[in-house]
């Protein structure tokens, strides 16, 4: 069984201040801190790359545990803002790591869906290639496309990066089952053409009423109750939506994870940099839910247990 | 159809718990003014759209300023 093992993380110092910003965008203090959620977005710097995030990193998760690149065999990267168009964006990371030749490497074009995606297909193939260790890494840093004069979008969202140690038979967090979905008619509600453009009532009402669903679909799967859950991991869309979803799911709002104030919404990165600080607090036996939901518009919710 | 009335979609924005003393706003004042922000809008459009059944495209967003509005657009839609 594939578990996350470790997870190291990257956020750029630079920060934006949202409370500096209240009059540019008529909204007040209230607004910004209990319904964005977000007080502080970070912004890396113009010549950072995806592979560069994904390089920090690696680093943090270095400080943490001892790694034998020799003994990864295959490298991950999530991001929809990668390098270039091409080579792979994992190409990279692979070679500024010195990652060996035998190491598999591709991309997961997703995004804030795209984490629980892709521990389903890293689980599914490091089982099936009999691999022992992975990395998977998220990195879309959306200052690169975003209008900084644009309500709907400039006040959510961060730059970060994280990267999760994946092995194969150690203890950690591993999944037991997943729910996935699209609803590819609604597309154009999150897009980039030519700069990032949001329709927020329509991503909100997609994820009110899809998640909620999406949830109780994977337990069912699992053949559990809410009530099971230790912890609800959501992607952090904001604050408005991550409360709104526990409300119409029906979770204890307690079990419910919220932690972006101080970087925002770092898309596909969102549910690793809240799981890194808890993961070495779990015990087993105990199962958590992570849910990614957004741009598609795409779901996928997993459910998942230390062990 | 039953025409819905003014209590029923007072029901409605209850459910999505935007606003902790629905019975104080009133009717024919626009939200907006009455502390509802663009987010609590949409919870509440979205609370409409779960409560009868309809749907509310962008388009219409614009003209529904007060609970009034929304009662005759919600009576126009089913």
């Amino acid at each position: 069984m594939v578990a996350i093992t470790h997870i190291g993380t990257y956020l750029p110092q630079k920060k934006i201040n949202n409370l500096e910003r209240t009059a540019e965008f008529s909204v007040d203090e209230n607004f910004i801190s209990e319904k964005i959620g977000v007080l502080n977005r970070r912004i890396k710097s113009q010549e950072q790359k995806a592979s560069d995030l994904c390089v920090e990193a690696f680093q943090d998760l270095k400080s943490q545990t001892d790694i034998n690149l020799d003994d990864i065999d295959c490298c991950v990267v999530v991001t929809q803002n990668p390098d270039y168009n091409l080579p792979h964006t994992s190409a990279i990371v692979h070679g500024l790591l010195d990652l060996p030749e035998s190491c598999a490497c591709f991309d997961i074009s997703l995004g804030c869906s795209g984490y629980v995606y892709a521990l389903a297909v890293l689980n599914a193939f490091m089982e099936v290639q009999g691999f022992r260790k992975g990395l998977l890494f998220t990195a879309d840093a959306y200052s690169s496309i975003l209008d900084e004069s644009d309500k709907n979008t400039a006040l959510i969202f961060g730059d970060g990066a994280t990267v999760s140690l994946l092995e194969n038979g150690k203890p950690g967090l591993s999944p037991i089952c997943f729910d996935f979905g699209s609803k590819g008619k609604g597309y154009k509600n999150l897009i980039n053409n030519g700069s990032l453009h949001m329709n927020g009532r329509m991503v909100f009402n997609f994820s009110a009423t899809t998640v909620p669903k999406s949830i109780d679909a994977a337990l069912g799967k699992a053949g559990l109750k809410k009530s099971n859950i230790v912890k609800w991991y959501l992607h952090q869309g904001s604050k408005y939506i991550v409360d709104t979803i526990a409300q119409r799911a029906e979770l204890d709002p307690a079990r419910v994870v919220f932690g972006m104030y101080d970087y925002g919404n770092t898309v596909s990165s969102s549910i690793p940099m809240l799981l890194k600080e808890d993961l070495i607090k779990m015990k087993s036996g105990e199962k958590y839910c992570l849910s990614g939901f957004g741009v598609g518009l795409s779901w996928a919710t997993g459910i998942f247990e230390f062990k | 159809m039953k025409k819905v009335e003014i209590e029923q979609i007072l029901d409605a924005i209850k459910a999505t718990k935007v606003i902790e003393d629905v019975e104080s706003l009133k009717h024919d004042v626009e939200l907006s003014e009455q502390g509802i922000d663009s987010l609590d809008l949409s919870n509440m459009l979205l609370g409409m759209e779960d409560a009868f059944g309809i749907e509310i495209p962008d388009e219409d967003i614009d003209a529904l300023l007060t609970i009034n509005d929304i009662l005759e657009y919600v009576n126009g839609k089913i």
